[in-house]
């Protein structure tokens, strides 16, 4: 296997406004955030199947918008957005297709979880799950960033457009109202 | 300092049980990039604002002028020598933090300085009491 071409994000960004290196470009960015980008997703959809679509509807929403890209925010930034928005998109679509109502949690994405055959979590996992799953939106994006992700404050702000402050405040009520839920069907 | 979320770590751990399919993430960067549409990329505009061409000319403008002012108040230094006595008690006693004495003891003023200073205030008074005179 011929060894991966080391990321160079300034380099790449540059190619990216260049009509002949751009999709080359594009394919280094793919294959250098796809990842990341597909495990947050997971955590929002849950299902593979549903965040590979997402995911796909992400690069794709990025490559046709990337003439607008300016290399203002981080590129990271900037794709975690799209994938963060999608996600939403996405879910609420599928409340919708559900016959729920948008202010609706979450959960019952996770209701079909034990037979998903892409995972292999306990019970203990299904039920951290479902706590997640019934937080408010903001909250759920937030604990998914920080607790899986570990992702510093500051670059959350920028992702979520929220002050460092509301979002460790937000952290802090998610992590009291997940280990209430569990607490209670312990 | 103890994390406010080390008991779901210690009791979760960071794996959700989440997995995907083997290769998914080559087959899925192989796939994504060959379906890419065709776009137009309109070449970025490397023109710089009037702020980026007249900054390098501001600042050394401003360094000169820097440079300027130093060695002005060099050379006026250089040619009144020490600080004026008179001028500098004058200060002193001006200044409310000032502690007078221990500026007198520390040498920084002589005798001759201090009746020079007595002697300008006491010609400013004779003055001012002839003004009111009048």
């Amino acid at each position: 296997m011929a060894a991966r071409e080391k990321y160079d994000e300034a380099q790449v960004i540059e190619q990216l406004h260049n009509q002949a290196t751009c999709r080359a470009a594009f394919g280094k960015v793919i294959e250098h955030y796809s990842s990341q980008l597909y495990w947050q997703i997971r955590r929002m959809v849950i299902d593979h199947d549903d965040a590979n679509d997402v995911l796909q509807n992400t690069f794709l929403k990025a490559w046709t918008n990337i003439d607008n890209f300016r290399g203002d925010a981080k590129l990271s930034t900037w794709l975690y957005k799209i994938a963060i928005n999608e996600s939403i998109t996405f879910v609420n679509k599928k409340k919708v297709m559900n016959q729920l109502s948008i202010d609706d949690d979450e959960s019952f994405l996770v209701n079909q979880l034990e037979s998903d055959e892409w995972f292999d979590g306990d019970q203990a996992q299904i039920n951290l799950q479902k706590a997640i799953a019934a937080l408010p939106e903001k909250q759920r994006l937030v604990f998914n960033l920080r607790y899986y992700d570990e992702m510093k404050y500051d670059e959350m702000s920028e992702i979520l457009g929220t002050s460092e402050g509301a979002l460790k405040a937000s952290y802090h009520h998610a992590v009291k109202k997940i280990e209430q839920y569990l607490g209670e069907r312990e | 300092m103890k994390r406010e979320d080390s008991t779901l770590l210690t009791k979760y751990g960071k794996n959700p049980g989440f997995k995907v399919p083997e290769n998914y993430f080559e087959d899925f960067n192989k796939r994504m990039a060959d379906m890419l549409p065709e776009v137009e990329i309109t070449p970025v505009d490397v023109k710089p604002t009037m702020w980026q061409r007249v900054r390098p000319l501001i600042y050394m403008a401003a360094m000169f002028a820097g440079v300027w002012c130093m060695m002005t108040v060099f050379s006026h230094f250089t040619a009144t020598g020490n600080l004026d006595g008179v001028h500098a008690v004058a200060e002193k006693l001006n200044d409310d933090k000032g502690n007078v004495d221990e500026f007198i003891m520390s040498g920084a003023v002589s005798d001759y300085d201090i009746m020079n200073y007595e002697d300008s205030v006491m010609m400013s008074n004779e003055e001012s009491s002839e003004d009111n005179n009048y």
